[in-house]
Parts: C-alpha cells; structure tokens; sequence
C-alpha cells in the first residue's frame, strides 16, 4: 500500500473536529480579556484530521512492527517475555488508573506500593526498597547516589566505583552522573572477575565499590561471587546489583545472599510489564537494612492507622522523581507476582535458564560461543569462524527475513561480533526450534549464498537503512 | 488453581534436558554455591484469573473516584479520545521494546518521528527527543545539559517551579555537585551573572501564574550571553494559546506531557517531554528517531540515531544514563494532539482559560475569599479561604476531588487552596463548587 509511505501530517483535510470538546455551557468571557495577546500564539500547525484516517495510519503502523506478541524476540539482557493480558485488565481499573497522586484516598494505592516493596524484598532478601525510580538506569542512579550519600554520612571520601568489562552501558554512565569516575576491570577467559586484580583495584584510594550483574551480560554466574563481595565489604566498599538480569535467579538464589548492598529491579524486564516500545518502565531499588535512612523520598511505611508517606527522612538522597513513580507499571507486576505466587516465579527462574541452555547447546553446533560452559538466562555468540565475511548484523538482519526478531547484536563488548541470545521461559519448544532451524539455514546461507545474508533484510517492509546518512544529517522531524 | 505461563509439558522439559545433556534443571544451577540457593521464596500461592480480579478491583476501590475534580498541582484531569488507548493498546506497539532492529521496527519508528515531528509545531522548538521519564526527571537533565554546554557549574531555579519539580533537580544537581539556588522573579535582575549555566522557571508556574517570558529573557540576556534558559510546564495544553518556546528564545523547553492524553494513574507514567534549540542536538539527552534512506535501495525509512551520545556507546562519556524512556506514552501523546488537531487543541486551551476564570470570577464574589494571582493564569489559580479545611470537606460531599491545600508544600501558605478547572468540568460541576465554597462559610 503506498499510502502507507506517507507521513500523518499529509492525511489531515482542512476540516476541524471538535469530537473531543466538551460543551460549553458557561459564558466565557473573550480570551483577550483573559490574557493579554501578547502572549498569545499567531498560529498552531499541526493538522485537523479525520478520526479514522488517524486510526487507519497507526493500524498499518502497527502491522509494520513487531512485538513479543508477534513471535520470539531472543533480545539479550532485555528479557522480552510474554506480557500476561490480566494486566493490563488491572492497570486500567478506574481505581488505579483514574486517582490522583496528591488525593487523601489512596489506599488502595498505598497497598500496591507497600506490598509490591514487600515482595520484591522477600525475592531479592533487601530489607528497604523504593518503587520510585521510573527504568534502570534511573534506579541506578538512585542507586548510587544512596551509595554517595552513606560514604558522606560517614565522612569518608569516596570518588571511583569499580565496573567490569562485561557491564551494561547504563553502569559507566549512571556512576558517572553519580559523580564517580570508573575504574574497569577487565573479565578474565571464563568471563568473571578476577579476584587478584579486584582486590588491587579495590585498596586504591576512594573506591566506594563495584557494580555488577551476576548472571553476568555472557550469561555466566561468577561462581566467586561470594569471593567478590567479600573483598569489596573488607576493603570499606559496597556492592551493587544490577537486577537487569534477576530473571534466571527468582526463587533460585537472592543478591541479598550474594553479599550485595544495593539492586535495582527491571519490573519491564523480569515481572512481565510491557516493554512498550522502549518504555515506561519500572527500576526498584532495595537496599539492605543499613541504608534504609538514604531511600529517596518519600518512604512508605506501616503505621497503626494505615500505609503513609514518610517525607522528612534528614539522610535521604531526595527526590528522584515526581510523586510515587511509575505506579501504572508498578501494578502491571504486582498482578504478575499474585499471580504466580512463589512456585511460579521459581519455575520461571527454571525454565528461562533451560530455555537458553537449550539453544546454547543446538546453536554452538554451528555458531562460535566464545564462553562454552552452562549458561544461565542468556549466552553470547560470536561471528568469528563465519565464511564471506558474513559479520554478525548481517545474521540479525537476516533472521528479521524469516519473520522473527533478531538478538542483541555487538553487545557485551568483550566479545567481537556478539550475538547476545535471551529466550525467556515464556518459549515453547516449537519455537526454540523455528529459531534454530532460521539460524542453521542462515548458517547454510553465509556458505551457499552470502550475498543473500549480507543484503538482508530482503522480505521486510524496508531494506537494510543507512545509520551513517541519519547520524551524518539529522532529519529529526518533519 | 494459578497463573502459568510455562509453555512446556513435563515431557518436553525433559527431552530438552536430554540434549542439553544434564539430567536435571537443577544441573542448570551447578555454578551457584550451594550455600547462598535458597529453598523458596516466602510469598503466598499464586492465584487464578478470576480469583486475581476480584482482589485487585476490591482493592482499587479503596481509591476513591470522583466525579470531577478541582485538583492539579502537576496532574491533570483533561478528556482523554477512546483512540489514544486503542492505538496504544497494539500488541505490536505495546509488545515490543526499543527498536534497535529498524527495519522490523518501522511502525514504532516512523511514530515516533512524528511525536518528534509534532511536538516541535506545538512548541516551536528545533529538535525534540522521544521522551524522558517524566518532567520533573527531565528538567533535572536539562539542567545537567545546560552545565555541560556552558562549562558553568551553577544553576537558578525560580522558586514558581513545582516543589516536586525543585526537589528533584536538587538530588540530580547534588549527584554532579552543581550549585543551585533558588530565588523569586524579581531577583534575576541580581543574580544573573556570568558564571551562571542556566535559570530555570516554570510558565504557567505551579501558582498558576503566566509569567512575562519576553521580560524575563531581556533580563537575562541582558547580563549573560552563555546562561541557558530553561522553561518547564506541568500542563501543555496551554500552548493551544500561548506563545510557544520557541517563539521566546528558550534554550531548552521541558514538560510533564500526561496532560497529552495519559490518565493521572496515581502520577505515573507520565511523559518527559524534552526539546532544545538544533545548537544544542549533540549534547542532548535521550533517543532520537532520525529519517534516513535504504543502503540499498532509495525507500526513506526511520531509524535510531545519534546514539554515539548514549550510554551503550558512549558508556561513562555518554550525555545522560538514560536508555528505557517513556515510549508507549510518546505514542499515547501523539495520538492525542492528532485527534484534536489545531482546532481542537486551542479550543480546549480557550475553554481551560475560561471556565478557570469563570469560576475565579464567582468566587471572588464571596465574602472571606481571594484570589492570590496577581498575573494572568491558566487553568489554576491560588484562593485564599476563610475555612480551608471546611472547604475540603464540603468538595468531598459532593463529589468533587479537592483543590490542594498549599501547606503540603508551604507550611505558612495554610489558608490557601491551588484550585485547577479544566475543559472537563461542567457547568453544573463548578455551580456545585461554588456552593461548597459557600457551605464552608455558613455552615462552620
């Protein structure tokens, strides 16, 4: 359909409608008596357009995306499961989705917070947790700004973090918005930290800790973990946990029990709340006993006469975010966690590290995998060995021609040409199998007909885009 | 009786652990030391659909819903078109995450081009980014960005900004150790000097009133050629009336965007709505969704780009941490402005400026009640009550969702309401006000 080509802004035509205008019963007095018209806007360009021309435009949108509910969406450390259906059933309950953040009746809404943060404490082992920090990064931050805040209550000067190779992008960047500088360190040839050079790095001055995922972003459980926070504690550091790859450890093993102070939470990722197309998301903080007091404001709290807002906590890092977070998401996974209950999450923590074991053990018949031992939620292949000079976009945007979604390319950094590979537990067999079979004849292509695999995509709505031409000339809108 | 949404029968589990090669899952677990694996979880059982239901709705109205309401204070209450959820409601919308593969991600991709696109006609700005958490969240950013710009190390917030708003910019300003200081409008003309990154202010401010932009700029370009100037909104319907940003020589323009067709949701999520002047594009935060053509072939497609600012590139030298944004409500935003299009977006501001001042009107007519704004206002205003507390109550009778008493925010402001009335109050919703206010005399 060429009509699909065309932008909304040259659907509109010229017609006003005001469907949406409530009556006005009342006689307004002219605007210009209201406000000066000096201050009023000569003119508004954006369109007058018909109802179902907007609806027809983001139909066809729609039909050229693709989301989990399409198919498999293998994108590592993203953890693209199902979204339950229920939830977006309770989200819109008028109670939740129509109150207002500064009403007295709330306490419905006080509930979902206070028992979400109770949950999410018990899966985790954090004592404190806060639901206010609206993605992961922002709960990163929150994160180390708590860190920053108990180094200073306890006037020790603390300016660098430790940081692996291996890290999400967001850790360098969220410490630096935190005020630390980085020291990396780099993985050693099993893909975990090394002990030695973390002990090093650890006795040079000012360090407040490190910040790690375990599972790590190869997939891999640093088996020293307990190791590594050790060191960390006996040289006056903390330990951050990165929750965005929690999901493989629900009901399995907690980071409270791994040694770590501090986690944020991915509710997007690991409670099933929608991705959304890149958000909104939800990024929890919990935090063990002793760093309750830096939780940013406010804090939800027990009381006799029912859940409050506690707000003059003097330690708190402050406010990271207007009112009480994103509470839309915050009960999309609350009805996730009710509805598994403790044996569902645990079998979700089960299935999801079967699920990508499975495709490890099928996909390395073919695929180099750098790191060769069990994995955990996700594992990371690479393009080395590839014939033709077949590199690794070129197997992800091929494996969009077969109607699937391609993995997180290039990422983690450690390895070249990664092709980082979550299935989530919500896979069945049939389609671990379709992806298996897509990447073994994609395998066969790389050989027979490369041409093929290196100008892939050839069977979606548009070829492969130049990312050089839109960095090099910015056309950011119409 | 539970939710499961485990594809695999226990003979399937089991084949698939015979080619992986381990006779149990737990063999999957063998890295994890034994003594840190806990048995299980402390939480109760799961439960089933209908059973999930009942308990969630029994809990949800433990909220109460008003009829209409009198409150804002940074979350609005403005009709929402059925079309904005059903678009958003797409699985291929919702379902999806970041569309770091552009060519099966070009529906999500070319819609956001054009909330880029649209958001900058409404506010007149260069450029505008796909959205950050909310606005409190990116007034903070646009400070931190300001800094980065001018190598300056000090900011001035106008104490008109949201409280909310000012006490985040603080922890975000404290992370970075950037100085702050807050003053009153009347000061700038003292205070701007040439160390200065950036004056933050809020118009229609969280008093409600509009301020003179025009005046406040010459006074600050004035005194300093490098400070930025930031403005921030909490309700952008205005702007089917008022002059844009863009039209007032602002550097940076942020706004919470829930008034742009997202429910209030207890304050979340809301819409960061961010833009700047084109000068600024490499330094700002956030994603950008640029056109581009085909490699290959001549199609115009949408993609990703400028990403060598963010943090899976750029990682600690990145201009912000921000990588999950505000997607869904971007589109939510969109959908919005497109079913009110220009015709509809000034009448709803025209009917915020009128039913608001209509019932300033009215209450003035009372005895023991003030109207606090001395510039014009939007859709919110102060009052100052002989009986604030008789007031609330008389609202709660009837129906209506209270103005918000400003001592939650100012300790000495204990006699005053922020009153806010949007298009969706009617007539017969104001009469009803109006008579509270009354009873709140007469009947204490």
């Amino acid at each position: 359909m060429a009509s699909k080509e065309l932008l909304i802004f040259e659907k509109g035509n010229g017609k006003s409608h005001k469907n949406f205008i409530p009556k006005m019963e009342i006689e307004g007095i002219d605007i210009d008596e209201i406000i000066p018209p000096i201050y009023q806007r000569a003119q508004l360009s954006i369109p007058d357009t018909p109802e179902i021309e907007i609806v027809r435009h983001y139909i066809n949108l729609s039909q050229k995306n693709y989301g989990v509910d399409n198919g498999i969406y293998p994108l590592g450390s993203c953890t693209m499961k199902y979204n339950p259906k229920i939830n977006e059933i309770t989200a819109r309950l008028s109670g939740f989705s129509q109150i207002h953040p500064l009403q007295e009746e709330n306490q419905g809404a006080m509930e979902v917070i206070y028992e979400t943060s109770k949950m999410l404490g018990e899966i985790t082992g954090m004592e404190g947790f806060t639901l206010q920090p609206a993605a992961g990064a922002h709960g990163e931050l929150t994160g180390l700004l708590i860190m920053k805040k108990y180094f200073k209550s306890r006037n020790v000067k603390k300016s660098k973090i430790i940081v692996p190779d291996s890290a999400h992008g967001t850790n360098p960047a969220s410490a630096k918005m935190a005020g630390f500088s980085i020291i990396e360190l780099q993985s050693d040839k099993n893909g975990e930290v090394p002990l030695d050079q973390l002990e090093y790095a650890m006795k040079e001055k000012d360090v407040a800790g490190i910040m790690l995922t375990n599972p790590n972003t190869l997939g891999v459980f640093d088996r020293q973990i307990k190791e590594i926070t050790r060191i960390v504690h006996e040289n006056g550091g903390l330990c951050y946990y990165d929750g965005a790859n929690l999901n493989p450890m629900l009901g399995i093993c907690r980071p409270k029990d791994m040694g770590f102070d501090i986690v944020h939470l991915n509710l997007h990722k690991t409670f099933s709340t929608p991705h959304g197309g890149g958000g909104p998301g939800s990024g929890p903080v919990g935090v063990v006993n002793d760093l309750i007091p830096f939780l940013p404001k406010p804090c939800i709290i027990k009381t006799s006469e029912g859940i409050i807002c506690k707000s003059n906590n003097e330690k708190s890092i402050g406010r990271i975010k207007a009112f009480w977070g994103n509470f839309g998401v915050i009960i999309r996974a609350y009805t996730y966690i009710l509805a598994l209950g403790s044996e569902g999450l645990e079998q979700v923590g089960q299935i999801s590290v079967l699920n990508a074991n499975y495709l490890r053990v099928l996909l390395q018949k073919k695929y180099d995998l750098p790191y060769n031992r069990i994995c955990q939620h996700e594992f990371v292949l690479s393009d080395k060995g590839l014939p033709n000079e077949v590199v690794t976009e070129d197997i992800a945007k091929r494996i969009l021609d077969y109607g699937i979604y391609a993995p997180t390319i290039y990422f983690p950094l450690i390895v070249n040409g990664a092709i980082m590979i979550e299935p989530t537990e919500t896979e069945s067999k049939n389609s671990l199998d379709n992806f298996v079979e897509v990447m073994y004849k994609i395998y066969e292509e790389a050989h027979g007909d490369p041409e093929l695999v290196k100008k892939a995509p050839n069977n979606t709505s548009i070829g492969r885009l130049d990312a050089v031409l839109a960095a090099r000339k910015p056309i950011l809108h119409d | 009786m539970k939710l499961d949404f485990i594809p695999h029968n226990e003979k399937i589990i089991e084949e698939m652990l015979n080619t992986i090669g381990v006779n149990t899952i737990d063999d999957l677990f063998q890295d994890i030391p034994d003594d840190i694996k806990i048995k299980k979880l402390n939480l109760s059982s799961g439960l089933s659909e209908p059973d999930l239901l009942r308990y969630l709705k029994s809990l949800s109205l433990q909220n109460k819903v008003y009829s209409y309401s009198f409150l804002g204070a940074g979350c609005y209450y403005h009709y929402i078109p059925s079309i904005v959820d059903f678009v958003i409601s797409r699985p291929e919308f919702y379902s999806s995450y970041t569309p770091y593969q552009a060519e099966a991600s070009q529906g999500y991709l070319q819609a956001i081009y054009e909330y880029q696109t649209i958001i900058s006609k409404v506010t007149h700005m260069d450029i505008a980014n796909a959205s950050m958490y909310d606005g409190s969240t990116a007034l903070a950013e646009a400070a931190i960005m300001a800094t980065i710009i001018t190598g300056k190390n000090k900011v001035i917030l106008l104490e008109g900004i949201h409280p909310e708003y000012i006490e985040v910019v603080k922890t975000y300003c404290w992370g970075q150790e950037i100085d702050h200081k807050i003053i009153k409008e009347n000061q700038l003309k003292n205070e701007i000097t040439e160390d200065i990154a950036a004056v933050l202010f809020q118009s229609p401010n969280f008093f409600g009133d509009i301020e003179n932009i025009e005046d406040m700029v010459r006074i600050i370009r004035d005194r300093s050629q490098k400070c930025l100037i930031i403005q921030v909104m909490t309700d952008p319907t205005c702007l089917g009336i008022l002059k844009p940003p863009g039209e007032l020589d602002i550097d940076i323009y942020v706004a919470e965007g829930q008034a742009f067709g997202i429910s209030p949701s207890f304050g979340g999520p809301g819409l960061g709505v961010f833009t700047a002047k084109q000068k600024y594009l490499r330094k700002m935060p956030g994603r950008l969704i640029g056109k581009t053509k085909e490699l290959y072939g001549e199609k115009t497609g949408f993609i990703l780009t400028l990403q060598v600012r963010e943090q899976h590139i750029r990682r600690e030298k990145a201009s912000s941490n921000i990588c999950t944004n505000q997607a869904l409500c971007s589109l939510a935003a969109l959908i919005y402005l497109l079913s009110l299009g220009k015709t509809g977006l000034k009448e709803i501001a025209v009917q915020n400026f009128q039913k608001a001042h209509y019932l300033k009107s009215e209450l003035i007519k009372l005895s023991g009640y003030e109207i606090l704004n001395k510039k014009p206002t939007y859709n919110e205003f102060m009052l100052k009550c002989p009986n604030i507390e008789a007031l609330i109550n008389e609202c709660k009778k009837k129906d209506l969702l209270p103005p918000l008493k400003m001592s939650k925010y100012y300790p000495k402001l204990d006699d005053v309401a922020l009153v806010c009335v949007t298009e969706c109050n009617s007539q017969k919703s104001i009469e009803k006000f109006i008579d509270a206010a009354k009873n709140a005399i007469e009947n204490y």
